[in-house]
């Protein structure tokens, strides 16, 4: 029965179970969550980057196939880490599993956090998987690895957490598909995944300037290309801002309880 | 010393109180039941103990610590086995124990020894690495007492331990749990097997609608009836 209790505040091995926890979890769903997106960056770089790419001049510098990677890579960075962040919170309350973490011992900032790692675990996996693909099939390895992991993490954060925050708002499965379908998806396509805004007519490039998307990715090719549409500056400035209100969101939700304690 | 002080416990959710200006104590090392019908705001009060239930009014003090300014150390002086099964579906039965004392900061061979013996004690020593979907009924609402004695609380809260288990595990259940009051622990007990209470709990409290009704000794509650005879005239409504 003699197990000293760890009684020194915050509780960083509570933290870092929560992260090993997700971990487990994300290994456990292997083909839904790690698998596919590989699966489909294969079939975008083989359809798009080398078939269809083969007849596109170079973009930013370089080749098609090599422009759509850093892209690609952000794609599914993003759906991910929402994934993550929203099906794990959504999945703890639909079986009061989350409980096991509300009666113990943590704060609302280390559960946020063990979600937000987890995530970004998750993503920098991924996103390093993409990048041997990129770097085998199409010659291309990101140049700025600053502000390639600079640019992953940030993401990853800002997503993990609005994916705290849907999963804390959801009241079925069907709520979390809703920002996916209708807001993160259009917007990842149309923010310069496949083209670059120089493509596009005036009006869209002056719209794009207001999808958040854009600076993601945008910021994120610069690792790649060392080229962008919009300055890195206000890039990461964008992504930054974004995550800091995202990531803060999140913990004022969970710190109040939100769905969480009755 | 006292385990367990609520004083003046109110619980609301909108214009319903679930709880209505409970106070009790529970002394260190006592066996105490909590009872009262369904809807009368037991489990709210077992949840504004544990921290999923955030208090309206009137204050809870876990051997001295409010649950609310103190939370970090208040909760690690207490378990919880919920009345229902709120298991993580990705992990082993061991690692469902392992992780929980992670979440209370234990970590390291004292843990996965602590989770053998347990999973020892309550015989799912053969099911340690199957998922708990595997688990009979019976082995579920051991292992939820199992999780909480991971990180050895000196209070336990068991929320209908014995409901949809057999005759004969309940029996096994009731010896374990005196057993575990006699090395020290605390024990509340929430139940609708009235017999249950009369068997193992020497101080009862029945809530109806959110007000405690009684608070007594078993044996002074029942005197010369039974406790269903006791428990029909409070609550009635």
């Amino acid at each position: 029965m003699m197990i000293k209790t760890a009684d020194r505040t915050p509780n960083f091995i509570g933290f870092q179970t929560l992260v090993k926890r997700e971990m487990v979890r994300t290994f456990a769903i292997i083909n839904q969550v790690i698998w596919p997106p590989v699966i489909q960056t294969l079939l975008y770089v083989f359809v798009f980057g080398l078939a269809l790419g083969s007849k596109i001049p170079t973009v930013q510098g370089v080749k098609y196939s090599q422009f759509l990677i850093p892209g690609l890579i952000m794609l599914q960075v993003i759906d991910q880490t929402y994934g993550e962040g929203s099906s794990t919170v959504f999945q703890g309350r639909f079986m009061n599993s989350i409980q096991e973490l509300l009666i113990a011992p943590l704060s609302a900032f280390e559960m946020v956090m063990g979600y937000v790692v987890a995530g970004t675990a998750r993503a920098l996996f991924i996103a390093s998987l993409i990048t041997m693909l990129g770097a085998v099939f199409v010659q291309t390895l990101p140049v700025q690895w600053g502000i390639y992991l600079l640019t992953i993490v940030l993401v990853a954060v800002l997503f993990s957490s609005l994916g705290i925050i849907c999963g804390l708002f959801a009241e079925k499965f069907d709520h979390i598909a809703l920002l996916t379908t209708f807001f993160i998806t259009p917007l990842v396509f149309v923010g310069g995944v496949f083209t670059s805004t120089q493509f596009l007519p005036p009006l869209a490039r002056t719209i794009s300037m207001f999808n958040p998307m854009f600076y993601m990715i945008n910021a994120f090719r610069y690792s790649y290309t060392l080229h962008g549409d919009a300055p890195l500056a206000l890039s990461l400035g964008v992504v930054t801002t974004l995550t800091v209100v995202a990531f803060g969101t999140a913990l004022v939700l969970v710190s109040i309880g939100f769905k969480l304690r009755t | 010393m006292l385990a367990l002080r609520i004083d003046g416990l109110v619980k609301r959710y909108g214009d319903f109180t679930a709880v209505d200006g409970i106070s009790f104590d529970v002394p260190e090392g006592e066996f105490f039941g909590l009872l009262g019908p369904n809807g009368a705001g037991k489990t709210t009060t077992i949840n504004s103990i544990v921290g999923l239930s955030k208090i309206t009014a009137g204050s809870i003090e876990l051997f001295g610590l409010d649950v609310t300014t103190d939370w970090r150390a208040a909760r690690r002086l207490v378990g919880l086995s919920p009345q229902e099964y709120n298991f993580d579906r990705y992990l082993s039965i061991r690692d469902i124990l392992i992780y929980q004392a992670g979440y209370y900061g234990l970590h390291g061979k004292a843990v996965r020894k602590r989770a053998d013996e347990l999973l020892e004690r309550f015989g799912l020593t053969s099911k340690a690495k199957q998922l708990y979907t595997r688990l009979s009924g019976g082995m579920k609402r051991r292992l939820t007492i199992a999780r909480a004695l991971m990180y050895a609380p000196k209070l336990l809260i068991l929320d209908e331990p014995t409901a949809g288990v057999d005759v004969e595990l309940r029996l096994e259940l009731w010896s374990f749990l005196r057993e575990l009051n006699r090395e020290g622990t605390t024990i509340i007990l929430t139940t609708h097997y009235l017999e249950e209470a009369e068997e193992l709990c020497s101080r009862i409290g029945i809530i109806e609608a959110g007000k405690l009704v009684a608070l007594e000794t078993t044996r002074k509650l029942i005197g010369e009836r039974t406790l269903q005879d006791v428990f029909l005239e409070l609550t009635r409504r």
